[in-house]
């Protein structure tokens, strides 16, 4: 589905990804396979939907956070299965991140709510019981088990190596007698004035300093015989637990499909936790997929709900419906724009089948969703006006044929009056004539009824807002948050949409005078009175 | 090994559980006062964990090209270095792993047969400073880090113990090696603010010559108090300045314990004695020369 950068940001785009952001490799790999449902989809996006609100009704936030946080803290085993597979004998610490991942798996298993199997359990218990032996601690280690060979080498290994320590010490001991000064890594150093005549056999002298000289020891027959036979020991350790770490690999690589399967599902169930927990936290519902009247009972626009409680303010979910085109009027600050973004962003969940926030939805999946505003120009229209940025992307939304929901604020807003509502007249006739779907606010009166068009309207305000302004805007927003009755209605073709600009504007602390001035320019123009400037 | 018992006595009497050594430069024998603590656990059977800040330890360094000691670790050990660096043979025991470093995430392993290892540890402060925590839940005993010459940032916010490395490489002369130890010294051990003045100037980033400069012209016997020692980047003369005219503090105070001397380098070799004497004179600690088993 097409969704451009403005129009993005302009329905909760950003919020949406950020709230369903994985937090894993898989979810971020799963993330990446996904796509949005087309036109035609409508079943598999509903599936798809239904499957989300099942996970939501069966199991809690806590449940689902506590699933996410096991798969966001699971080893990624991938690249190691990959190199098992290829035959590649596997370092200890893989072996400790495949015990670690098959931990991890258990845990997701045992929370994970609809027990879905992640993969075929005989796959993972065989993984697993490989990997036992080196496991009886919480690490991993390449234990004597893993090869019928590997205790007596090991023995034989560690008995060398006392014997060599044992022969070394001794004679490092002997030269350090002889010599009088302390041997250390084989190296020891002798002071000119305290030096004996001659050094001792099996010493050498390999730097003189002006005050004292470095030796070192050169062993005799007997420790450089533990040293060799200790060598010899080692290379046989060193052989067999090759060997065991190649058949342990061997073991975990005929599973290494099963793993990679058993990732991709921990991704799948990654993001299955983030869309549940997305529709429990807004009472989300499955829609249903429509091609005809688009609506919504009890819609909620999330990022700004969220920010309105935040600041400890209501939020009024919204229940409007229309068919094709409809145009969208009411008073300044009255949740118009609001209104519009809940249209795109529950058309947007529905593109990628996920429940929506409202009580009910019907809803189309549409190949595109376009945000028209005079503040959305992009990088390219930086230097054009308002309306030329505006006009840009109109042009833009008619070039293309797929199917769209059209969301227009405020279209020709800055240009000329009666230029302006002629244009929108002619976009909204066009947008009707294309069959597209589409939200259409403004302030200009009488678009509906020259349109043929649905005209619906913010309810308004309840009552006149409180007179006295204040230089406190918390309190401004609250009072009018409190006159304000958000709901969108259908109206008549010919209702005048109401503005309120004056009261708003006293509202929010516009000099008295200047209101004042307003209110009697308004009556005059209402009268017909000549206007008492020149202008 | 008794001058080797010597300094891991001398540091274990300062009561922590890490016990850090730095060097003043490269090749002044910081590996081998880590061999000699190592050794000195081992020999009174105190179980030890030990890591790095960065690379060392390796057969030959990275940066130089010289032959530097491995460390050679027995039995029950625990390691923290990058995985890579992990012997494939005889096997370790893996435990946990935990910070990312270039060569892989940093491995936490019990030694199971003796084994030769070269010791990799998380390349920043921060990553050292939960590396050591991360040690100090897993390993029982002292822990023992090898530090780094530009890295004491990581001695900063801990309570550890910390050993001065110095010596030949450091300076062509006595004087000058014991000067360079003693400036380092001084500006580690840097004592605590005890709050008692509500005056004090506090600096939260870095205290460098300009700040230093400005503090000794402006503010004359004020308290002036850093986060911790590793954040004073003032040397010489102008440290010396600093202390004399101001009170220097720290909310977070290194305990320096003792030092250890080298007295060879690659451009030549300075009289172990006079070295010992001397390093021990200009910082007021307990020196040792561990190769030469001398202590002053």
């Amino acid at each position: 589905m097409m969704v451009d950068a403005a129009t993005h940001a302009a329905i909760g785009g950003a919020w949406l990804d950020a709230v369903l952001a994985p937090r894993s490799d898989f979810g971020r790999r799963a993330a990446a396979r996904e796509r949005a449902y087309v036109p035609g989809e409508e079943d598999l996006a509903s599936e798809r939907a239904r499957t989300t609100v099942a996970l939501a009704a069966a199991f809690d936030a806590a449940t689902l956070e506590r699933v996410r946080e096991a798969i966001r803290w699971c080893p990624d085993p991938t690249a190691i299965a990959a190199r098992a597979a290829a035959g590649d004998p596997l370092a200890d610490a893989d072996f400790f991140e495949l015990g670690r991942f098959v931990d991890a798996l258990e845990l997701v298993r045992s929370q994970w709510p609809l027990g879905v199997p992640l993969a075929p359990p005989s796959a993972l218990d065989a993984v697993a019981a490989a990997l036992a032996p080196g496991r009886e601690r919480r690490g991993f280690y390449l234990a004597d088990r893993f090869d019928a060979e590997l205790e007596t080498v090991r023995r034989l290994a560690a008995e060398r190596q006392a014997v060599l320590d044992s022969a070394r010490s001794a004679f490092e001991a002997s030269v350090a007698a002889m010599v009088g000064a302390s041997v250390r890594d084989g190296e020891f150093i002798l002071m000119r004035d305290g030096r004996a005549a001659s050094l001792p056999p099996n010493v050498r002298v390999i730097r003189e300093a002006a005050t004292y000289i470095v030796c070192e020891l050169v062993y005799d027959d007997r420790t450089l015989a533990a040293l060799s036979a200790r060598d010899d020991a080692h290379s046989n350790v060193a052989r067999v637990e090759e060997r065991a770490r190649g058949t342990l690999s061997a073991a975990i690589g005929v599973h290494a499909r099963a793993i990679v399967a058993v990732t991709e599902r921990l991704g799948e169930c990654e993001r299955e936790c983030a869309r549940a927990a997305f529709a429990l936290a807004w009472n989300a519902c499955v829609p249903t997929y429509t091609s005809g009247a688009i609506g919504w009972e009890n819609a909620s626009f999330p990022p700004l709900a969220e920010a309105l409680v935040q600041r400890g303010r209501r939020y009024a979910p919204l229940s409007f419906a229309w068919d094709g085109v409809a145009v969208l009027t009411g008073p300044n600050m009255g949740g118009k724009t609001a209104a519009m973004q809940t249209a795109g962003f529950i058309a947007l969940c529905a593109a990628q089948g996920l429940p929506v926030p409202a009580s009910s939805a019907r809803v189309p999946l549409v190949a595109r969703i376009a945000w028209i505003g005079a503040d959305d120009r992009d990088d390219r229209a930086a230097l054009l006006s308002a309306f030329g940025g505006e006009v840009v992307r109109v042009r833009g939304l008619l070039a293309g044929a797929e199917s769209t929901l059209a969301l227009v604020d405020e279209f020709a807003r800055t240009t000329s009056p009666s230029e302006g509502r002629a244009l929108l007249v002619a976009l909204v006739q066009t947008l009707a004539a294309r069959g597209m779907r589409a939200l259409v606010a403004t302030h200009f009166a009488g678009i509906a009824r020259e349109t043929k068009t649905t005209h619906l309207a913010i309810a308004g305000l309840l009552h006149a807002l409180p007179i006295g302004a204040t230089c406190d805007l918390d309190a401004a927003l609250a009072a009018l948050g409190e006159a304000m009755d958000y709901r969108v209605v259908a109206v008549g073709p010919d209702d005048e949409p109401h503005a309120d600009a004056i009261a708003l504007a006293e509202l929010l602390g516009l000099d008295p005078s200047l209101i004042a001035a307003a209110r009697a320019a308004l009556r005059r123009k209402r009268s017909g009175a000549p206007s008492a400037s020149n202008g | 090994m008794s001058v080797a018992f010597d300094l891991f006595d001398c540091a274990r009497a300062a009561g922590t559980r890490t016990i850090a050594i730095v060097g003043t430069a490269k090749n002044v024998g910081k590996t081998v006062g880590v061999r000699a603590l190592c050794e000195s656990a081992r020999a009174r059977g105190i179980a030890y964990a030990i890591t790095s800040i960065g690379r060392d330890g390796e057969t030959s360094d990275a940066l130089d090209a010289l032959p530097k000691p491995q460390l050679t670790l027995p039995p029950g050990t625990i390691v923290a270095t990058a995985r890579d660096l992990v012997p494939r043979s005889p096997a370790c025991e893996i435990l946990e792993l935990g910070e990312r470093s270039a060569l892989g995430a940093i491995a936490f392993v019990r030694v199971r047969a003796t084994s030769r290892f070269e010791i990799g540890g998380p390349p920043t402060a921060s990553g050292v400073r939960r590396t050591l925590e991360q040690l100090a839940r897993i390993a029982d005993g002292p822990i023992f880090l090898d530090g780094a010459i530009d890295r004491i940032a990581a001695l900063a916010g801990g309570d550890d113990a910390v050993i001065v490395a110095t010596g030949a490489q450091s300076g062509a002369t006595i004087d000058r090696v014991a000067a360079v130890a003693g400036d380092l010294v001084r500006r580690l051990s840097i004592a605590r603010d005890d709050g008692s003045r509500a005056d004090a100037i506090h600096i939260d980033g870095a205290l460098g010559p300009e700040r230093a400069s400005e503090l000794i012209a402006e503010h004359r016997g004020a308290r002036v108090v850093v986060t911790d020692p590793t954040r004073v980047t003032v040397r010489g003369k102008l440290f010396d300045q600093l202390n004399e005219r101001l009170e220097l503090r720290t909310t977070a105070p290194i305990r320096v314990v003792a030092c250890t001397v080298s007295s060879y380098g690659r451009e030549g070799a300075l009289d172990p004695r006079a070295l010992v004497r001397a390093v021990a004179r200009a910082t007021r600690l307990s020196t040792f020369d561990l190769f030469a088993g001398l202590v002053a």
